[in-house]
């Protein structure tokens, strides 16, 4: 029993198409390749043709992906070379129980000739295209490089299908905050005191972009005078448990909860598994087979200290099956802990940190969804809709485990009838301002590349950290985000995430109730931490041409 | 057997009143020499629901401050765009061609944006350029911002009436068939509508969308649409 450290085989160009200057770039399209062995690799292959020497069959074992399968017919071809009256046989797993493994064993299949095919042309691809692109641009921009005094210190600006696009997605989003345009919006506010409680109506348009048109409608709810209640309902509402983790969730969420970038996270899950504490962390798979016993895998969390408790809870009849994901690459299940291992005596303080989260995050999927009961208040007042709600967190369940993910009560909501009318206790229309989309930040980036199917998940983090390296990216903290809740939620963005908080400048009349200082939250460089993505010149250069 | 081409018989005045009458029916009025000259273009022997059906087509298709004669209930009043006038009702049918629409439910960035996205052909259709990120709380609900963005209102249309006064609307209620999809020079009949300070109140009691379309204008207002709202907002050209 043996094994290899990823591909064996490499592949470059014959002779003078290796040279910078010996072709135009295109040529390299239909330039002939060799396959060869690289140094590093000797030592395995040789291994594996003296093994196959004194074997009848082969039994590949390689992860069940793509990749998996054209290493295996890599392994095959540099057996039969030792032993060409070799079988060969492939196993078909998808994870590394005992029984699993047994019942792999005893019914083997064939290697899949396609897929392994299709990573051959994926190879051939990757290196014809960077290759030829990495040559043409390097020496068409060669003259920008020098004129900016780089020419010294980048001497090959390379190209990689993956990471071209990565860079083009923060090129593309620094356009789009650069060109933006702030645009006035109005809206209509309306606040009724009830039971002593300020309870605050959101108009159902949302904002307009008109204020003749907002201005008209809200004359006209004046002239109402009165708004009638059209709808009182109370509803059970939940927030679902988290999906079972897969390696792409664990890289946003490394740099979102534990401020790690993306490369960090993937080394420290790599030692942790290594070291026997987690699943193998390299997975697309986000539901858990139903042959895997996860409560002995809850039992084992029992003993810790923090969420021991939980653990037990679970075991005592809190379990619940762990929601299932679309996602299966069917080689490896959902990163999850697989022995217990008591903080203190991990490395260092990110271990714990990426373990912690690791081990809570299972917990959680084996909770229950967190339980809690909206009410909703709609009223029509002159020609218009709005509506109030108010939340109530009954059982907070997996929340008990997993403080990433928040969810809080509001104030309650005084009672109303249906058919009931009343004079709202103000009613005022409200300037704001869109305010631009931030910079990406890692999770934006890396969920932007999974969306578009750039990278796998073994390689995402590489692409990010090559970008950076080659210096066609910076990054920078963001300014502090200040969530203001309360009255006044309505943050308006113009399509972007929530986690910029920051208010739209120039808040008009009728910013009310709210002491102005800590509003303008962009001067605010704060603990936070969180970077954005900016590119450089040299980026941009690269994406613009 | 036939002779040598007969005589272009008269229009007799049957046809013109059987056409004005159809029209009329939709509120439009159709003046005479309009009438004769689409006449001009039909064949005798056509039978009268076709040519009715025809008459209608092409006048909705028509700019009708040219080929109008209305009757002085069927326009607007002279101060309809008023803006001093709280609310006003106009009595009656007036039919009105639409000049200019507005989304103003959305920042006329995002709609150059979705404009530009589409140009490059990032459209609903196969793999969609995901532009959000899933929401912080994990919902990972509808998020996909699609290029296309369908047109969400409410509209702001700029309207003529038959005689050539302009004056703003504004739809207070969803009126199907109103939207950026519609076409420049599209037919509204408004009946017994509510102006509030001079901007014409939309809404699906008061407003039928007669349909038709000037393909001049249409097609200008179409090829123009990203720079006029890009003016609108602002946006300089160039970094």
């Amino acid at each position: 029993m043996t094994s290899v450290a990823g591909h064996l085989n490499s592949q470059d160009f014959e002779g003078a198409y290796k040279s910078w200057n010996g072709c135009s770039p295109d040529a390299l399209f239909e330039a002939p390749i060799t396959t060869y062995v690289e140094n590093d690799k000797k030592a395995i292959a040789t291994n594996i043709e003296t093994q196959a020497r004194y074997a009848s069959v082969l039994f590949i074992w390689t992860d069940c992906d793509r990749e998996g399968e054209h290493i295996g017919t890599e392994i095959r071809e540099t057996a039969l070379k030792g032993n060409r009256r070799l079988e060969v046989r492939r196993a078909r797993f998808s994870n590394i129980e005992r029984a699993h493994i047994l019942s792999a064993a005893q019914s083997p299949i064939h290697i899949d000739e396609n897929q392994a095919n299709a990573v051959a042309a994926r190879i051939e691809l990757d290196l014809r295209i960077g290759a030829s692109f990495t040559r043409m641009q390097t020496l068409t921009l060669r003259p920008l490089l020098e004129a900016h005094g780089m020419g010294e210190e980048v001497k090959v600006l390379s190209y990689g299908s993956c990471q071209f696009p990565t860079l083009g997605f923060v090129v593309e989003r620094y356009f789009r905050v650069k060109n933006f345009v702030p645009e006035a919006y109005w809206s209509i506010k309306v606040m009724h005191l009830k039971d002593d409680i300020r309870v605050n109506f959101t108009w159902s348009r949302g904002h307009l972009f008109d204020r003749l048109a907002a201005f008209i409608i809200f004359e006209r709810c004046l002239a109402a005078r009165l708004a009638r209640v059209t709808k009182v309902e109370t509803k059970p509402t939940s927030k679902w448990k988290p999906l079972p983790l897969t390696t792409v969730e664990l890289q946003k969420c490394g740099s979102r909860f534990l401020r790690m970038d993306s490369q960090r996270v993937m080394k420290i899950a790599e030692d942790l598994y290594t070291k026997g504490w987690i699943s193998y962390p390299r997975t697309e798979t986000d539901q858990f087979d139903e042959g895997i016993d996860l409560r002995s895998i809850v039992q084992k969390q029992v003993q810790g200290h923090a969420w021991g408790q939980f653990a037990q809870g679970l075991l005592d009849g809190g379990f619940n099956q762990p929601r299932a994901g679309r996602n299966n690459d069917k080689a490896h299940p959902p990163i999850h802990p697989v022995n217990f291992v008591d903080p203190p005596a991990l490395a260092n303080d990110e271990e714990r940190r990426v373990h912690e989260f690791i081990v809570r995050r299972f917990l959680a999927c084996c909770s229950q969804d967190a339980r809690g009961s909206k009410s909703t208040v709609s009223i029509v007042y002159g020609s218009e809709s709005f509506t109030a709600s108010g939340l109530q967190v009954l059982e907070r369940n997996y929340l008990d485990v997993y403080p990433y993910d928040k969810w809080t009560s509001t104030q309650q909501l005084p009672e109303f009838a249906v058919g009931e009318t009343f004079e709202p206790t103000e009613a005022f229309m409200r300037e704001g301002r869109t305010s631009p989309p931030g910079y990406l930040t890692e999770p934006d980036l890396i969920a932007l590349m999974d969306a578009n199917g750039i990278g796998t998940d073994a390689t995402m983090a590489e692409h990010i950290a090559k970008i950076k390296g080659r210096q066609y990216v910076s990054t920078r903290p963001r300014g502090r985000v200040v969530h203001a809740e309360g009255e006044d939620g309505d943050d308006v963005f113009d399509e972007e995430p929530p986690v910029r908080g920051a208010r739209g400048r120039g808040r008009g009349r009728g910013a009310r109730g709210r002491g102005g200082g800590d509003n303008n939250s962009r001067g605010n460089t704060g603990a936070d931490g969180v970077q954005e993505f900016i590119p450089t010149t040299l980026g941009v250069a690269l994406v613009q041409g | 057997m036939s002779s040598a081409n007969p005589p272009l018989p008269t229009p007799t005045p049957n046809i013109f009143a059987a056409l004005s009458a159809h029209l009329a029916s939709k509120a439009l009025c159709p003046s005479q020499a309009w009438l004769s000259s689409f006449l001009s273009t039909t064949r005798p022997s056509t039978p009268l629901p076709a040519l009715q059906k025809t008459a209608l087509f092409r006048f909705l298709a028509t700019d009708i401050t040219t080929t109008s004669q209305p009757l002085p209930t069927a326009v607007l009043p002279a101060n309809v765009a008023d803006g001093s006038i709280n609310e006003r009702m106009v009595r009656g049918s007036v039919v009105v061609q639409v000049l200019d629409i507005d989304d103003v439910g959305r920042s006329r960035w995002s709609q150059v944006e979705a404009l530009e996205a589409a140009e490059r052909g990032e459209t609903n259709k196969g793999r969609e350029i995901i532009r959000v990120v899933p929401n912080e709380d994990g919902n990972t609900a509808d998020t996909t911002q699609g290029a296309q963005e369908k047109s969400s209102g409410p509209h702001k249309l700029l309207l003529q009436d038959a005689q050539g006064l302009k004056v703003y609307s504004f739809e207070l209620h969803a009126v199907e068939g109103i939207g950026l999809s519609m076409s420049i020079g599209a037919k509204l009949r408004l009946r017994d509508v509510t102006v509030a300070r001079g901007v014409v109140l939309l809404e699906p009691r008061s407003t039928e969308v007669l349909g038709g379309k000037v393909e001049a204008w249409d097609k200008k207002w179409r090829d123009g649409r990203k720079d006029t709202l890009k003016a609108k907002a602002g946006i300089r050209d160039g970094d």
